[in-house]
């Protein structure tokens, strides 16, 4: 900051002394500038400086608190001593600086007396020099001339030695201030360095300064304090030691006194005790008596007391019971009413289902006629069309039968015999169900391939005799009493367990038992498919099957009356001995011979239902039956007419080339012809010639 | 693999059948750039990836408002500190990125000296940067123009260490000839102007300066010294005084060392009447005389003025008389600094006759005025009668013997002055040691009031 504002100071210095006379003023304005322009520099670290001790004081200050407001003097000597220190060289300055104007000042009053003397005295010589021109115009003379003019120009070189003079005096002095300037710049260096280092002394010392304050306070203190501690602790232990002895006083006194106290509660209690014996004698005498008479009087009163609490309460019951009724009455009108309401809700609700029900069953009647009809009409057309179908196919084949005849008679020459055809004779829709009742005739009556038709349901149901007995003996046992059903139902439950899923077992372990019958049957009746309606059937089976069983083992092993006996049991009383007929062994055959029986039943029964409207021909015997009249020619005889074509075809064409080879043997006839007769010609003109 | 190594360097595949891996030159290489925020495992978070393209992307697209505190630090730290100050100046608040201007900028000075604030730092810096370097005729002032609403709002203070003259020198002109083109040549040609940087074009749009200081001088001007390098012209003065009148907000003028003569402090006081909040005036180490002085007379009557500084001036009796005619009517004035002036017997008996009647000025350096003892009474007069100054600086003066005895006896009687320089006044040690006794005594009862004060202090906001 210094050199930088030093440098261009320095650095004009030597254009300064250039300048003209009239510019030295202002230059020595700048001299005096360049002076307080240190100065400036000086003063900002001065006062910060000086802030900053302050800064410091205070610090000080509160950090000694309130005991310690006032500094110690050493430190504000210190301060004082050391910033006038630093101060001095600034005032110092500011003397020079002053002194330097003043000397200056006068300096440049000394010049201008001076030039102004000068002024004048050159005036002087100046109008000399005019007279004399003037003088030496009156000179005629050309002596006198010359030395007029000698001596104007003595005046005149006079004058100008004189400003010569004036003129090297300024200029020595303007050095001089130059030199002076240079010398001043070095010195106010100088002094700046000096302030410096001595601002830099201070803060060294004014530290060292506050940190040996510092310690001495922190000593003090502690010292105080280690002062106070023991002091207190020796009162306290002077206090304790008092404290504890009065202690040991005051327990000794209060043990003596307890003991005192002691013996005096001894001998009171047993004097009370035995007042107290006394007085008890007496009492219990006194209350023996009372107790009688008392006793007396109580049966008196009891009667009466009794009687009117009863009442009482009865009458408190009753308001009670009233408060209730009408309570109670309240809720009923809210339930009748809304008993009402649902009522009248769940007639409307009903009365609409069952139109709707109604509805519904007139549009299924409708449905079933129109099916009815379809399946008619889907008959005539059939019918109509199988026959159409049939005689087409008859006539191919009686066509095939006279081509195969034909070949045979009149090609090959071997006798030809009609192949047997049962079917030929067969005509009408009819023809298609006999046909498979002329193939399986000897067949068990196990008609489920067999296809229905409106006009042979009847033997169908004759031959199917043996299911609907079945079935209808299944009805029959419908009529089991509930309780047997419940009991065979739980019993397969029991046996048929281990059909179910263990974690359904286990979630059911809760409910009692009759629900676990319930979900249990609910979800072994789904897994085998078994609907509810079919449960009666399952229940007579399953007797039934276990009757059959013992019959079988008593027709083997023993044939004795026990088994009429125990018939006779078993129709008297049926569902005693259910759970022991059933042998739990057998529960599981059995209820896989009744499921095995019951799907064909009900597939049989399923079809007899569907078969009425829908047409499920067996197209395999279809097939058959075409397939007859398809090979009504037979394999070998294909393959004969095969070879009997290539062979015709053969014949043929050597019949081709003979044709095509006549005209050329007639052609060569009519020639010999021709020769012949000129040869027979020639002979005859030859002959003619020799005769 | 391991055919395309052999491929490339059978000699490899006949030394070993299986190569090691590393013999990959691709993994053996691994550059770590120097790049602090590089890592060798991690992969950088998408939200530092759409920072970093925030930041690359800023000129464009300046997101700033929208981001999370944490973000604006990251982008704070990234962002290039050679972005368009019109883009950055009034998005990025004050942290992290201006200190960053600074530092490129170079040259970081106290913080504590720009309330604190690196943007504000930076912004003075620059502002002062392209005055102290402006060229009348050469530089554009549209610069200026375009940076003065971007920095009005930080910018406190403007300290202008020096101020470029235009450039006249006729040898130089012939060079320059063909850098600046001939219209340059033509103006000059009209008359050599001396004027420097117009301070109107921006003083009054800058709505937060508070301190202003002005040198004219050139910094380092080497062998091309001219006198007139060091001086303010006429009209410098006047759009200076302008400048200053319409800026409202200003609170401390320096001008300095700038060859302001009486003409030209005339001028400025003229402008600075009735501003409405100028505080501090510093015109020291002008050539300020008599006339100029009775103007500054006029000025604190007519201001809020509470510090004057007229030190190194060229002050004589005359101008000493006008200025105590004004102080003893001015209630505002606090500091009033003559140093190194001519005031004489004649200004200071004058000042302390005015200060008689004056009961705010807390401080008078009359150090270096040719002042001798009937100054000295006239003081002592007031030291006695009033207690308001607090500091007192008589220094370098020829007091002598009498005036030392005065001071003396007034001091006596004054509990209030806690600073005093006496030195190099020629008063005899014993009144001199006297008079510091009673300082010193002064300062230590106004310590103790001070710290009585602050102790009220804390048990009032301790009571509240």
């Amino acid at each position: 900051m210094e050199d930088s504002d030093m440098d261009p100071e320095e650095a004009y210095e030597p254009s300064e002394m250039f300048e003209n006379e009239e510019a030295k003023s202002g230059a020595s304005t700048q001299e005096d500038e360049e002076d307080p322009d240190m100065k400036v520099d000086e003063e900002p670290y001065e006062i910060q400086h000086q802030e900053v001790d302050e800064e410091e004081e205070e610090e000080e200050e509160e950090e000694e608190g309130s005991e310690k407001q006032i500094l110690p003097q050493r430190v504000i000597n210190l301060n004082r001593d050391l910033t006038t220190l630093v101060t001095n060289i600034q005032t110092a300055a500011d003397a020079k600086e002053s002194l330097r104007q003043a000397e200056l000042e006068e300096a440049r009053r000394l010049r201008l007396e001076r030039l102004e003397k000068d002024l004048k005295s050159s005036q002087e010589i100046f109008e000399e020099i005019t007279r004399g021109w003037s003088l030496s115009t009156q000179r005629a003379i050309p002596q006198e001339l010359h030395e007029a003019l000698n001596n104007q120009q003595q005046l005149c070189d006079a004058i100008i030695e004189d400003k010569k003079k004036l003129i090297n005096d300024l200029q020595q002095e303007l050095k001089v201030g130059d030199d002076r300037f240079v010398k001043d710049l070095r010195k106010q260096t100088e002094e700046l360095d000096l302030m410096m280092e001595r601002m830099e002394d201070q803060i060294k010392t004014l530290i060292k300064a506050y940190r040996e304050e510092l310690t001495q306070i922190e000593r003090v203190y502690t010292q105080e304090s280690e002062i106070l501690l023991t002091k207190d602790k020796f009162e306290w232990d002077q206090h304790m030691k008092g404290l504890w002895e009065e202690e040991l006083k005051r327990l000794t006194e209060r043990t003596v006194k307890v003991e005192e106290y002691e013996n005096i509660i001894h001998n009171m209690m047993i004097d009370t005790w035995r007042k107290h014996n006394i007085i008890q004698t007496k009492q219990h005498a006194r209350f023996q008596v009372l107790e009688r008479e008392s006793k007396q009087l109580r049966i008196a009163k009891f009667t009466k007391t009794h009687t009117r609490h009863e009442i009482a309460e009865s009458k408190f019951s009753l308001t009670n019971i009233k408060t209730r009724l009408s309570g109670m009455k309240k809720l009923m009108a809210n339930l009748s009413d809304k008993y009402k309401s649902q009522r009248d809700e769940f007639t409307k609700k009903s009365r609409y289902l069952s139109e709707d029900y109604e509805r519904k069953i007139k549009q299924y009647e409708c449905i079933q006629k129109q099916l009815k009809h379809f399946a008619v009409a889907d008959g005539r057309k059939f019918e109509e069309m199988w026959l159409m179908i049939d005689a087409e196919v008859k006539q191919l084949v009686e066509r095939a039968l006279d081509i195969d005849s034909q070949i045979c008679k009149q090609h090959l020459g071997v006798a030809w015999e009609r192949p047997v055809m049962g079917f030929m004779e067969l005509c009408g829709p009819i023809q298609p169900q006999r046909v498979p009742q002329l193939l399986h005739t000897g067949q068990d009556s196990q008609d489920s391939q067999r296809m229905m038709d409106p006009s042979v349901r009847k033997e169908i149901e004759a031959e199917g005799s043996a299911v609907q007995s079945e079935s209808g003996a299944e009805e029959e046992e419908e009529k089991l009493p509930m309780e047997t059903l419940k009991r065979v139902m739980e019993l397969l439950c029991d046996k048929a367990s281990f059909l179910m899923e263990d974690t359904l077992l286990k979630l059911l372990i809760p409910l009692g038992k009759e629900g676990q019958t319930v979900v249990k049957l609910g979800s072994l009746l789904s897994c085998l498919g078994i609907e509810e309606k079919d449960i009666p059937k399952l229940a007579a089976f399953l007797l039934k099957y276990r009757h059959q069983q013992r019959e079988q083992t008593e027709d083997v092993c023993d044939r004795s009356g026990e088994s009429n006996n125990k018939a006779e049991e078993e129709e008297t009383e049926p569902t005693t001995h259910l759970t022991s007929d059933l042998d739990p062994y057998d529960v599981v055959p059995a209820l896989k011979s009744f499921l095995r029986q019951h799907m064909r039943s009900r597939e049989s029964s399923a079809r007899q239902h569907h078969s009425v409207y829908e047409a499920a021909r067996d197209s395999s015997e279809d097939e058959a039956y075409w397939q007859s009249m398809g090979s009504v020619i037979c394999e070998d005889q294909l393959r004969l007419w095969d070879t009997a074509e290539h062979k015709l075809r053969q014949y043929q064409a050597v019949l081709a080339d003979i044709s095509a080879l006549v005209p050329e043997t007639e052609s060569l006839q009519q020639q010999n012809r021709e020769l012949r007769m000129l040869l027979q010609q020639t002979l005859k003109v030859s002959t003619d010639l020799e005769m | 693999m391991l055919l395309n190594q052999g491929f490339m360097n059978p000699a490899a595949m006949s030394r070993s059948p299986n190569p090691p891996v590393a013999a990959d030159p691709r993994q053996l290489r691994r550059i770590i750039a120097e790049d602090p925020h590089w890592f060798l495992n991690t992969v950088p978070s998408l939200s530092n990836l759409c920072l970093q393209s925030i930041v690359n992307h800023f000129e464009e697209r300046p997101i700033w408002e929208d981001l999370s505190p944490v973000h604006k630090d990251f982008v704070q730290e990234r962002l290039s500190t050679s972005m368009p100050l019109h883009v950055t100046a009034n998005l990025i608040h004050d942290g992290v990125y201006w200190k960053r201007c600074c530092e490129k900028w170079g040259g970081i000075r106290d913080l504590t000296h720009y309330g604190n604030s690196w943007k504000r730092m930076f912004f003075e810096k620059h502002m002062e940067n392209m005055i102290e370097l402006f060229i009348p005729d050469v530089t554009e002032p549209k610069t200026f123009v375009k940076m003065v609403p971007l920095c009005k709002d930080y910018i406190k203070r403007l300290n202008i260490s020096q101020l470029l003259p235009p450039v006249t020198e006729p040898q130089k002109e012939e060079e320059e000839e063909e850098e600046y083109g001939s219209e340059l040549v033509i103006e000059n040609e009209d008359g050599p102007s001396m004027d420097h940087f117009d301070f109107n074009i921006m003083l009054a749009k800058l709505t937060n300066l508070e301190e202003f200081h002005v040198v004219y001088r050139v910094k380092q001007c080497g062998l091309n010294f001219k006198c007139k390098m060091l001086e303010m012209t006429h009209r410098d003065c006047e759009s200076l005084a302008k400048a200053v009148k319409s800026c409202k907000t200003l609170k401390i003028l320096r001008l300095n060392l700038s060859h302001m003569e009486d003409t030209k402090c005339r001028l400025l006081v003229k402008y600075l009447l009735d501003h409405p909040s100028l505080r501090e005036l510093d015109l020291s180490h002008n050539l300020i005389g008599d006339k100029g002085a009775r103007a500054i007379g006029k000025l604190l009557n007519r201001s809020s003025l509470e510090t004057l500084n007229l030190c190194g001036n060229n002050i004589g009796g005359p101008g000493a008389k006008a200025l105590a005619h004004a102080l003893s009517m001015n209630s505002t004035l606090l500091s009033l600094n003559l140093r190194l002036n001519r005031v004489r017997d004649e200004g200071g008996q004058a000042i302390g006759k005015a200060l008689l009647n004056n009961n705010t000025l807390l401080l008078l350096h009359l150090g270096a005025n040719e002042v001798t003892w009937p100054s000295a009474i006239a003081l002592s007069k007031v030291l006695v009668q009033r207690s308001t100054l607090k500091s007192l600086n008589l220094s370098c003066n020829n007091l002598g013997v009498d005036g030392g005895k005065a001071l003396e006896e007034a001091m006596s009687n004054n509990s209030s002055l806690t600073e005093c320089d006496i030195r190099l006044t020629e008063v005899e040690e014993q009144s001199a040691s006297f008079v510091n006794q009673v300082v010193w005594t002064n300062q230590s009862l106004e310590q103790r009031r001070h710290a009585r004060e602050r102790k009220t202090k804390k048990t009032s906001t301790a009571v509240y």
